[in-house]
């Protein structure tokens, strides 16, 4: 059982952007929760398995954008609960302002857009925080000069991609 | 209200080289005095720094997604690899059932190849009427190795009461006694070459008229040709006995006769 200071910590750790605790509770209860599942709602393995890993992914966004301030004492409840209420309500449980949520769903819907390489530069620097010199290592770039230039190029290709999206919208 | 998101192209150069570090001192300097001082700057570095907050919210959103994916097919390969080798330890346990089932049904096959003898032994045992050995009132006290050779004989130690009864004096019993007593203690035992033996000498006292023993010994000499797998003598033999009257061992061998036993 976590003590709450270990509670605490985790909760530092995730708002820092390390993913281990959330990727080791998914090693972890992939398939307790899969079974779990199958008993109370009709799901498929697979289904039960991607609904696992959106409910962490939710719980993570919570986490980073501020709404979770406290990790709760039972985590796996807290899970399986946010799971049962997304199975209820078909969808997920929208707590952000909605013009914060639409707009950063929106933008995730736009970075898919972009090429798998752009996407792991845009990874690399924003949320890993690699320098350019080791995203250019990375990546393969010639030098840190390159890399800078390639983040440079990604980012206005989202810009433009969000431009666009607004003037038809 | 907020007004709406300028346009970031002409900054975006500008704007980037100064959220990323990219600057010198004096430039960095610069920058801060004009976001103060010009407001479409100020407001397009409001709208720049937003876009890069909800990107990193995206990057760590996505990041973790294909983690959990990654970490899912990882889960998966190992789930399907331990079904594998269920699947090829149960092939192996079969195969090794294949095996045992076939080495069983070999050994069956073999033992009923080899069954008509035992079987016969079995016969053999379940018909033999083995002598009683003489009483030890007959025996008396003044002859210890046949008193011996008796009780060895009666103990089931064959050999041992085959050596006393050698060891009796000749004065002491009679010679178609010793022979039938030897050829019977030979017939007890389970070698085949000790009832080779004893078909002689029972032989020997069935054909003295004038001995007691003879009877008894043509019994145990039919019953030592169907031992040493002769049965027509055998089954001679024993009419010869079953056609006796006084014959202490008639019964016997019409029982013998009656069944299929010496076809076997």
């Amino acid at each position: 059982m976590n003590t709450p200071q270990q509670l605490a910590e985790v909760l530092t750790s995730l708002r820092v952007g390390n993913q281990s605790f959330l990727m080791k509770f998914y090693e972890e209860n992939r398939d307790l929760f899969a079974r779990w599942v199958r008993r109370q709602h009709t799901l498929e393995l697979a289904q039960a398995h991607e609904l696992l890993r959106a409910v962490l992914v939710d719980f993570y966004d919570q986490v980073s954008d501020g709404r979770l301030t406290k990790l709760p004492p039972d985590l796996r409840a807290f899970v399986y609960g946010m799971a049962d209420e997304r199975l209820r309500a078909g969808q997920a449980a929208m707590v952000l302002p909605v013009a914060e949520a639409g707009r950063r769903q929106h933008l995730l819907g736009l970075f898919r857009q972009l090429s798998a390489d752009c996407q792991k530069v845009l990874v690399y620097f924003y949320f890993r925080g690699y320098n350019f010199e080791k995203v250019a290592g990375k990546m393969g770039f010639a030098n840190a000069n390159v890399a800078r230039m390639q983040k440079a190029g990604c980012v206005r290709s989202l810009y433009e991609l969000r431009r666009r999206a607004e003037a038809a919208g | 209200m907020m007004p709406p998101a300028p346009d970031l192209h002409p900054y975006l150069e500008e704007l980037e080289r100064f959220s990323d570090g990219q600057m010198t001192v004096a430039e960095q300097e610069d920058f801060e005095r004009r976001l103060e001082q010009d407001a479409a700057l100020n407001h397009a570095y409001q709208t720049y720094q937003q876009l890069t907050a909800d990107l990193r919210w995206v990057a760590g959103h996505e990041t973790l997604r294909m983690r959990l994916e990654a970490i899912d097919r990882r889960l998966d390969q190992r789930h399907r690899a331990l079904q594998r080798m269920e699947q090829q330890e149960r092939r192996k346990q079969v195969r090794w059932g294949l095996v045992a089932t076939i080495a069983a049904g070999v050994l069956v096959v073999v033992w009923l190849v080899l069954r008509p003898s035992s079987s016969q032994a079995t016969d053999w045992t379940n018909y033999y009427v083995p002598d009683a050995g003489l009483p030890q009132t007959a025996l008396g006290s003044n002859r210890p190795l046949l008193v011996e050779a008796m009780q060895y004989y009666r103990e089931g130690h064959y050999p041992q009461a085959l050596n006393s009864l050698q060891r009796v004096p000749n004065s002491a019993l009679g010679q178609d006694t010793l022979l039938y007593y030897s050829g019977i203690f030979l017939l007890s035992q389970q070698d085949a070459e000790r009832h080779e033996e004893a078909q002689a000498l029972l032989r020997r006292v069935a054909q003295q008229p004038n001995s007691g023993l003879a009877a008894k010994a043509r019994y145990h000499l039919g019953m030592a040709y169907w031992r040493t797998q002769q049965p027509e003598l055998a089954r001679t033999t024993l009419e010869t006995v079953a056609a006796e009257a006084t014959n202490p061992y008639q019964q016997a061998a019409r029982r013998i006769l009656q069944t299929d036993a010496l076809t076997n």
